[in-house]
C-alpha cells in the first residue's frame, strides 16, 4: 500500500488519468462559479449560455461532469488505473450522501409522485439509506464517486429534459396562503448548481489523488482551502459593498484647500485664536437641519466618542485591578474559579440582556424622573467591556513568566513593587491590544444603546453632547451635575437604526435616507475596522518583537 | 473529593473562627492609620451602593469619602492600599455580575406571578406564557405567549449553527494546521475583522439588500425570512467557533501530532486520526460558544424580521420570519409598559439563562480538555 502511494507521488508525468481528474476539478469549479454569478442574476436562468438556453447548458455540463466521475470510480475499480482505494468510503461521506439523497428523495416523492408526507418520509428514508449503502457499503473507489456523479448526472438530467425548465416554481401546499413560498427555477437551479458541483469536485479531487490516503487528503483541502477562500471573500464583499455604496455620500461636498473648512476658536489666556481647517467635510462636521445642504453625522460620532471615553474609564481600570487581585492577590482556588467562569459567562451575556439590565437598573437613577441618558449608556457599555479587560488581562498577567516575579522579590522589594515595576508593564501590551479590540466591539453595539440611551431620530449638530461645557457645580448634593451626561443622545450605530426604522425617501431635512444610512454605514464601519487594524497590528508588533528579541 | 466535602461540612464553623482570628491578627499587625482608613474607605464604598441604589443625592458624597481615603492610604502605605483596592475592584465585578442576574429576574417577577398556571396542583410562575401562541398586548385581555419568539431563536439559531459550525471549525483546522504561514497571517485578522463588523451593519446589508431580494426570489408575502436571518447570525458567529475552535486546535501536543506523521500519514489523517479526536471537547465548546452568540444576537434579527409575534406555520417555515427573542426587546422596549415590559423582562431571562448555560457547559468541557490535555488524567 505505501509503496503503491509512493509511486504515484514521485512519478513525474501525469497520466491521461489524472489530467482528465484534475480537467474535471476545474469545471466544477467553472460550473460552481457560473452558479453563483446566477444566484446574483449576472447569468440569466431564463436567457442562453454559449448558444444553449442556459438550464440545457448547465444540464449538459452536470451531465458530462456526473458521467466524468463515475467514470474515474469504474476505471479504478476495474484496475485500468492503478490507484490506492480503501475498503470503504467512511460513515462521513456516507452520511452526507444519503442526507442529499434523502432531501431529493423525500421532495419527488412527496410533491412529484404526490404521495403526500408520508410518501415523501418513506422515500426519502428508501433513497437516503440506498445512498448510504451505495456509499459506505462498496470499495472507497465506488463509494465516493457513484453517489456524486448520479447526483450531478440527475440534475443534469432534470434540466436537459425540461422537467425544470426556465418557467418552472413550485410552491408546497402544505403551507398557509398568509405564509406561502414560491421556488422558481430562478433561484432553486444555481443552488443545485452549486451543490452538485461542489459534490463532483470533491469526489474529481480524490480520483486525482489516486483515493486513499492521498486521494482524501486532496479532496479534504478542496474543501478546506475553499471554505477559507470563500470566507474572506465574503469579507471583503461585504466591506467592499458598504464602501461601494457609502463613498458618495460621505464624500459629497468635501473641500480642501486653505481656509475652507469651519473655524474653531481656541482660548488661551484670555486671548482668542480663530483656527480655520483646512479641510472641508459636511457629512463628518454637519448635524441634521433644514438649513443644510448636507445631513451628516457629527452628533452621532461625538456620541460615540463619549461612549467609548466612558466605558473604557469605567472598565479598564476596574478590569486590570480586578485581575491583578485575580492573578497576583487571591489564592488560585475556588474564588478564582468561580469569577472566572462569571466572567468568561458575562463576556457571551447577549447584547440586549446588557441592555435590559441599563434599562431596569442604571435609568432611573440618574434623574427624577427615568429618562434615557449618555451616562446610562456609557455604564452599560462599560459592563459590557468589564468583563473581557478581565479575561484579557488575566490571560496576558498568566503569561508573564513566574522568573520575572522571583527575580523582582529576591531584590527585596514589596509584591506590589513587583507588580508594578515588573508584571504590569510586562503584560501591558496584552491589556492594551485586548481592550483595542474589545473597544471595537462596544463601539458598534447597538441592542444597549436603544434601551438605555438613544433619543431623536436625525439629531442637529446645535444637539451633541457637549459634556465638557455642562458640568456644573453647586452647593446642595450631589454638588457636581452634567444635564448632558443625563439626557439622552445619539451614537453612530443608533443612528443608522433610526435611518432602518424611518426606512427610504425624505424626512426631517435628510434628502436621501438610503444614502445617508450607507453614509452612515461606512463611517461606523470605519471607527470599528480602524480600532481593530489598531489592536491587530499592536499585537503583530509586540509578537513579533517577542519573537526575535 | 468526598472527603473534601466531609471536611468542609464538618469545620465550616471552625474554618470561620479562624478566619476572623486571622483577620483580627492582621488588624493588630497593621497601624492604627492605615485601618482606619481602609475602614472608612470601605465603608464610603458601602455607602455609595446603597445611596446609588435609593438614588441618594448623598452618593457622590460617599464617593468622595471613598476617593480621600484611597488618596490618603495610597500615600501612606501603599502595599496595603493596593492589595485593598485591587480587592475593592473585584469585589464590585463580583457585584455587578450579580447585580445583572438580579435585576433582569426581578423585574420579570410581577408578570411571571400574574401568569402562573398549576400543573397537578403545583403552581408554576409564568406558565401560562408557554401554554398558549398568541402574543396581543393590545387587546382587552393581553397575551404574552412566548412561543412564537422561542421558535423564532430556535429556527435562527440552528440555521445559524449549521452555517457556524462546519465553516468555522474548518477554517479552525485551516489557520492552525494546514495555511502557510503566510496565508495565515491573512486569513487569522480576516476573520477577526469579521467578528468586528457592527452587527447593525449586517442588519443594514440585509435589511435593504437581502431582505428584498428573499422575497422576490421566493415570492414571499411581505419582508423577513428566519432563513436569511439565520445565514447572517451565522456569518456572525462564525468568527467566535473559529477562535475558541483554533485555541483547542492549538493545544494539542505538538508531539501527539508528529507521532502520527511519523508513522507516514499524511497531514489529513493525522488531522482526523489524532488532532480532531484529541481536540474535540474543545472544538463542541467552541461551536457552543458559537450557539451562545447565535441566540443572543440582536440587531440584525431586529432589523431583518417582521417584528409581529406570530407562528410560523407549519414549524419549519424558515421562509417567515416573525420575532426572535432579543428582536422582541429591542423593538418593543420603548413602546411598552406594565405587564408587556415585564414580558419582555421574562423574554431577557430566557436569554440569558440559555446562554448562561451554554458558557458554563462550554467552560467546563474546556477545562476537562485542558486537563486531558495537560497529562494530569
Amino acid at each position: 500500500m505505501a509503496s503503491a502511494t509512493e509511486s504515484s507521488v514521485v512519478r513525474g508525468d501525469t497520466s491521461t488519468y489524472e489530467t482528465i481528474a484534475a480537467l474535471t476539478v476545474g469545471l466544477a469549479a467553472v460550473l460552481f462559479f457560473l452558479g453563483l454569478a446566477a444566484t446574483v442574476e449576472v447569468v440569466s436562468i431564463t436567457g442562453t449560455l454559449a448558444g444553449l438556453p442556459t438550464l440545457t447548458a448547465l444540464g449538459l455540463l452536470l451531465v458530462i461532469m456526473g458521467v466524468a466521475v463515475a467514470g474515474f470510480g469504474l476505471i479504478s475499480y476495474r484496475g485500468i488505473f492503478p490507484t490506492d482505494p480503501r475498503a470503504s468510503a467512511g460513515v462521513v461521506a456516507g452520511g452526507l450522501f444519503s442526507s442529499l439523497w434523502g432531501l431529493i428523495g423525500a421532495l419527488v416523492a412527496a410533491e412529484t409522485l404526490g404521495l403526500g408526507v408520508v410518501g415523501g418520509v418513506a422515500g426519502g428514508l428508501v433513497l437516503g439509506a440506498l445512498a448510504f449503502f451505495a456509499t459506505a457499503l462498496p470499495r472507497e473507489d465506488i463509494g465516493s464517486t457513484l453517489p456524486a456523479g448520479a447526483l450531478a448526472v440527475f440534475f443534469g438530467l432534470v434540466f436537459l429534459l425540461g422537467v425544470v425548465g426556465p418557467e418552472w416554481s413550485w410552491s408546497p401546499a402544505n403551507f398557509p396562503s398568509s405564509q406561502s413560498v414560491t421556488f422558481f427555477a430562478a433561484t432553486v437551479a444555481p443552488f443545485a448548481v452549486m451543490a452538485s458541483s461542489l459534490v463532483v469536485g470533491w469526489a474529481a479531487a480524490k480520483a486525482y489523488g489516486g483515493f486513499g490516503a492521498r486521494g482524501r487528503h486532496l479532496g479534504a483541502y478542496l474543501l478546506v482551502y475553499l471554505n477559507a477562500v470563500s470566507i474572506i471573500a465574503v469579507l471583503i464583499a461585504l466591506v467592499a459593498f458598504v464602501v461601494f455604496k457609502g463613498f458618495g455620500p460621505v464624500t459629497e461636498g468635501v473641500e480642501i484647500g486653505l481656509g475652507v473648512g469651519p473655524a474653531t476658536t481656541i482660548g488661551l489666556f484670555g486671548f482668542g485664536f480663530d483656527v480655520v481647517w483646512p479641510v472641508s467635510w459636511p457629512f463628518l462636521t454637519n448635524g441634521a437641519s433644514l438649513f443644510t445642504d448636507i445631513t451628516g453625522v457629527f452628533p452621532a460620532i461625538v456620541g460615540t466618542i463619549w461612549l467609548v471615553i466612558g466605558a473604557v474609564v469605567l472598565s479598564v481600570p476596574l478590569g486590570v485591578g480586578a485581575a491583578i487581585f485575580l492573578t497576583e492577590y487571591a489564592e488560585q482556588g475556588r474564588f478564582t474559579n468561580v469569577v472566572e467562569i462569571a466572567t468568561n459567562a458575562l463576556w457571551s451575556t447577549p447584547s440586549i440582556v446588557f441592555g435590559l439590565f441599563g434599562a431596569a437598573f442604571l435609568v432611573p437613577r440618574f434623574t427624577p424622573q427615568p429618562q434615557k441618558s449618555l451616562l446610562s449608556g456609557m455604564i452599560t457599555l462599560g459592563f459590557m467591556l468589564l468583563p473581557l479587560v478581565v479575561i484579557t488581562a488575566r490571560e496576558a498577567m498568566i503569561a508573564v513568566p513566574d522568573e520575572y516575579r522571583d527575580a523582582s522579590a529576591a531584590l527585596g522589594v514589596s509584591r506590589w513593587q513587583t507588580i508594578r515595576s515588573v508584571v504590569l508593564p510586562a503584560a501591558m501590551p496584552g491589556v492594551v491590544t485586548g481592550v483595542i479590540l474589545g473597544v471595537g466591539r462596544i463601539a458598534g453595539e447597538t441592542a444597549p444603546l436603544l434601551l438605555t440611551m438613544g433619543g431623536g431620530s436625525f439629531v442637529g449638530a446645535g444637539q451633541r453632547a457637549k459634556v465638557l461645557d455642562g458640568f456644573q457645580l453647586s452647593l446642595s448634593p450631589p454638588f457636581v451635575t452634567n444635564p448632558e451626561l443625563t439626557q439622552a443622545t445619539t451614537a453612530l450605530p443608533y443612528q443608522l437604526y433610526q435611518v432602518i426604522l424611518t426606512g427610504t425617501g425624505q424626512t426631517a431635512g435628510v434628502n436621501d435616507v438610503t444614502a445617508f444610512g450607507w453614509g452612515t454605514a461606512l463611517v461606523l464601519l470605519g471607527v470599528v475596522l480602524a480600532f481593530y487594524a489598531v489592536g491587530i497590528a499592536t499585537r503583530q508588533y509586540f509578537r513579533s518583537k517577542l519573537t526575535y528579541e | 473529593m468526598a472527603t473534601n466535602k466531609q471536611r468542609d461540612s464538618d469545620g465550616w464553623q471552625s474554618r470561620l473562627a479562624s478566619r476572623f482570628a486571622r483577620f483580627a491578627e492582621f488588624v493588630q499587625d497593621t497601624d492604627n492609620d492605615a485601618v482606619a482608613v481602609g475602614a472608612l474607605g470601605a465603608l464610603s464604598l458601602v455607602g455609595a451602593f446603597v445611596g446609588f441604589l435609593v438614588t441618594s443625592p448623598y452618593t457622590s458624597v460617599f464617593l468622595a469619602g471613598f476617593l480621600v481615603a484611597v488618596a490618603y492610604g495610597w500615600v501612606r502605605h501603599q502595599e496595603l492600599a493596593a492589595r485593598g483596592v485591587t480587592l475593592a475592584m473585584t469585589v464590585s465585578t463580583v457585584v455587578i455580575l450579580a447585580l445583572i442576574s438580579f435585576f433582569i429576574f426581578y423585574e420579570a417577577w410581577p408578570i411571571l406571578a400574574d401568569r402562573s398556571g398549576t400543573v397537578f396542583g403545583v403552581p408554576i410562575p409564568g406558565l401560562e406564557l408557554f401554554t398558549t401562541t398568541a402574543w396581543t398586548p393590545a387587546e382587552a385581555s393581553p397575551k404574552y405567549s412566548m412561543l412564537p419568539m422561542i421558535q423564532g431563536t430556535v429556527l435562527v439559531t440552528i440555521i445559524a449553527t449549521a452555517v457556524a459550525g462546519p465553516l468555522g471549525v474548518a477554517a479552525a483546522l485551516f489557520i492552525s494546521e494546514i495555511a502557510p504561514a503566510a496565508v495565515r497571517e491573512v486569513v487569522k485578522p480576516g476573520v477577526e475583522i469579521l467578528a468586528g463588523i457592527p452587527s447593525i451593519v449586517f442588519g443594514f446589508l440585509g435589511f435593504t439588500v437581502l431582505s428584498p431580494w428573499a422575497s422576490d426570489a421566493f415570492s414571499l408575502v411581505g419582508q423577513g425570512t428566519y432563513l436569511f436571518v439565520g445565514i447572517v447570525v451565522g456569518l456572525m458567529a462564525l468568527p467566535t467557533v473559529v477562535s475558541v475552535a483554533e485555541d483547542a486546535i492549538n493545544s494539542v501536543p505538538e508531539s501527539m501530532k508528529s507521532g502520527s506523521l511519523a508513522l507516514g500519514t499524511t497531514d489529513w489523517q493525522t488531522m482526523t486520526a489524532v488532532t480532531i479526536p484529541t481536540a474535540f471537547s474543545g472544538v463542541s465548546a467552541a461551536v457552543l460558544l458559537g450557539v451562545g452568540r447565535a441566540i443572543g444576537e440582536t440587531m440584525a434579527a431586529t432589523v431583518m424580521l417582521r417584528n409581529t409575534p406570530r407562528v410560523a406555520e407549519p414549524l419549519y417555515n424558515v421562509f417567515y420570519g416573525f420575532d426572535t427573542l432579543t428582536s422582541l426587546i429591542a423593538a418593543n422596549y420603548g413602546s411598552s409598559s406594565g405587564f408587556q415590559k415585564d414580558a419582555l423582562f421574562v423574554a431577557g431571562c430566557i436569554l440569558f439563562v440559555s446562554v448562561l448555560a451554554l458558557s458554563i457547559g462550554s467552560q467546563l468541557i474546556e477545562r476537562r480538555m485542558d486537563r486531558k490535555v495537560g497529562g494530569v488524567e
